[in-house]
């Protein structure tokens, strides 16, 4: 008897530990609107770079995968009399599909150490727009020194300390492509990463269609061009508009609204209207069209090596050398629900992790040698926490070592997952923790007991 | 600390190791080689908790508590040291109450299939050491086949942790009883 009763314990403590390989993991990792948390299903991107320069003008070529194109944003909606907005911009994908899809290249020439380290890690301070714990006002990514404290990120530096930094090339260029936004006029929109995510001197390439006095659009499709005054909502919906039809509003290709059109509902007209961006904000151009096809989007950017903005760009120069970082939105996402790179090494002429190959002519010859790079899901690290006891790399931070020292971003990416459920996750741990050593204890009791039965009889 | 831990742990998980072999020959064959491994045994085990339970004091200092806990390998690390550590202790008090008694019948094998458990769980402890500690392997892969991502947190739903509390209540409930029985 006390044989059964042994194996029928061992069996018992197997199989739980069975059970408890097979359930792990589960149980708290869910989509929680609520708190801004919504983990795309596919948690890593493979995206491919190009870079060719000749005596005057940079291109950068990018390829990515995308199920469909984001080329609208956000959308006024016409429903019984009134305009409605869709795309306000939710945690994750846009149940509708609005929001554009993005290429975003952070470039910087040595000015701002920590990001050839650490990438836009550095540009993730505490209180960002979209974090669980955001800011009550609008917070966007930020370099670290434009604060007296670390994780303080209403606590801005004086004016002096930052237009000295600025002086000293204390902030990271951006050129940020917009499938929507900037796309159909040509450019990408030229920005900077310093105080905040700001966009350089100038003019934006896109305004709002909408004028709230009046409780209407302000422009409309040209019938005559666009052979529609509007889209239709289910064709939005259904990402049956392409790149093929008229989808923007482009300034000098449309008409002032007209509120006796017709409208009926399901009518959809685009909530900006798109002129070419001007100044140091439209620096950056597009090269050809900008098309998505068969699921990829290639794009390729171009813009002066010098383009007279130091106080704006980095400026760039035959045998320099440079980082750079990379982040797509794609699947109607916006705002930190994008996919991020590690640094990249960015040589013109030089080696580098992406080397930039100078050619004679006016535009670049791209062969089929690209750097491949793995973009990731990175949740929501920050750079307070990770300088934090939080953190076990801290102290590496501290003494300058890379983060692709230690870090993969498939590694990244589940700590970053981790990062959004620490309150939940450490007591499971510890529960699972102990609840093991239980199992283990009352196993060792249990066939010791039953033995020494055996050993009585 | 970090450094006196790599030293220090490398004496538990070879007399675990070690431990677990003796195991595997002993429950192979009662000839001379094997009496003389269930010898050994009992020094390899005594001394590998001693060795485990030093470390594992090492360990848990490297880092503040709330920073061990507070990242995924750090949290996977020690819990399957913990848990390293909880099982050979078992089987070193096992070996140790029961006596030879241990190799007859069923209970041998079940010597064998705790030392298999406790092979994996070092295995599995000394593989996030090493992740921690820069060096990979790829077993981690091998866990990812499994279906574990090692970069995540190892825990379980509440549902299974009742389930575990339930069957260490019923282990024990079925050695009682049956303890009452003979008594009576």
């Amino acid at each position: 008897m006390q044989q059964v009763k042994i194996i029928g314990a061992a069996a018992l403590f197997a199989g739980t530990l069975i059970v408890v390989w097979v359930t792990h993991g589960t149980g708290i990792v869910r989509n929680d609107p609520a708190r801004n948390i919504s983990i795309p299903d596919q948690l890593t991107v493979p995206f491919q770079v190009q870079a060719a320069y000749n005596d005057t003008t940079m291109f950068f070529r990018y390829r990515w995968p995308a199920a469909r194109p984001g080329i609208l944003h956000d959308v006024l909606r016409y429903e019984d009399g009134k305009w409605i907005t869709e795309g306000a911009g939710v945690p994750g994908s846009d149940p509708n599909g609005m929001h554009e899809d993005r290429v975003a290249m952070m470039l910087d020439d040595g000015s701002v150490p920590e990001f050839s380290r650490y990438g836009g890690y550095i540009t993730i301070g505490a209180g960002l727009e979209g974090l669980t714990d955001e800011a009550p006002e609008v917070v966007t990514k930020y370099l670290p020194a434009t604060r007296n404290q670390l994780g303080q990120w209403d606590d801005m530096a004086p004016d002096g300390t930052l237009a000295t930094l600025r002086d000293a090339g204390y902030f990271l260029d951006l050129w940020h492509w917009r499938g929507g936004r900037s796309n159909p006029v040509g450019q990408a929109d030229d920005q900077n990463i310093s105080t905040g995510r700001d966009g350089d001197a100038g003019s934006a390439s896109y305004s709002t269609n909408f004028d709230n006095a009046l409780g209407q659009p302000r422009v409309m499709f040209d019938p005559a061009t666009a052979g529609y005054k509007a889209l239709n909502w289910d064709d939005v919906v259904a990402g049956r508009v392409s790149q093929d039809q008229v989808y923007a509003l482009i300034d000098g290709q449309v008409l002032p609204y007209d509120p006796d059109a017709g409208w009926k509902n399901g009518d959809v007209l685009p909530r900006r209207i798109l002129k070419p961006g001007t100044g140091s904000r439209g620096d950056i151009g597009v090269l050809g069209q900008g098309r998505w096809a068969d699921g990829f989007w290639d794009i390729t950017l171009t813009r002066a090596l010098d383009t007279g903005n130091p106080a704006d760009d980095k400026i760039l120069r035959d045998l320099g050398s440079y980082t750079t970082a990379f982040a797509i939105h794609r699947n109607a996402t916006g705002l930190r629900w994008h996919y991020v790179s590690l640094p990249q090494t960015l040589g013109l002429g030089r080696e580098a992790e992406i080397t930039a190959t100078r050619f004679a002519g006016d535009t670049p010859t791209w062969g089929n040698t690209w750097t491949e790079i793995t973009l990731y899901y990175p949740g929501q690290v920050t750079w307070p926490m990770l300088n934090s006891t939080s953190h076990a790399g801290a102290e590496y931070i501290a003494k300058g070592v890379p983060v692709k020292y230690r870090h993969s971003p498939e590694q990244l990416t589940q700590y970053g997952i981790e990062v959004e459920f620490k309150s939940e996750i450490r007591p499971q741990w510890l529960k699972t923790l102990f609840a093991g050593l239980a199992l283990i204890a009352a196993f060792g009791v249990s066939l010791n007991l039953v033995l020494a039965q055996r050993k009585e009889v | 600390m970090g450094a006196y831990h790599t030293v220090a742990i490398h004496f538990p998980i070879a007399l675990w190791m070690v431990s677990s072999l003796a195991i595997f020959i002993r429950v192979a064959t009662d000839g001379p080689i094997g009496q003389a491994m269930d010898r050994a045994l009992k020094v390899f085990l005594v001394l590998g908790v001693l060795a485990g339970a030093g470390a594992w004091s090492l360990g848990i200092n490297i880092w503040p508590w709330e920073t061990i806990s507070s990242t995924p390998m750090g949290r996977n690390h020690m819990m399957m040291a913990t848990w390293s550590l909880a099982f050979f202790t078992l089987l070193a008090v096992t070996r140790f109450l029961q006596g030879d008694r241990i190799w007859q019948g069923a209970s041998r094998w079940i010597m064998a299939l705790l030392a298999l458990i406790g092979v994996i769980l070092v295995g599995i402890t000394g593989t996030l050491g090493g992740h921690l500690h820069g060096s990979y392997t790829e077993v981690a892969e091998w866990l990812r086949l499994a279906g574990w991502e090692v970069y995540s947190t190892f825990y379980v739903p509440n549902g299974t942790i009742w389930l575990m509390l339930g069957v260490a209540a019923v282990m024990l409930g079925l050695a009682f009883v049956k303890l009452g029985k003979s008594e009576g």
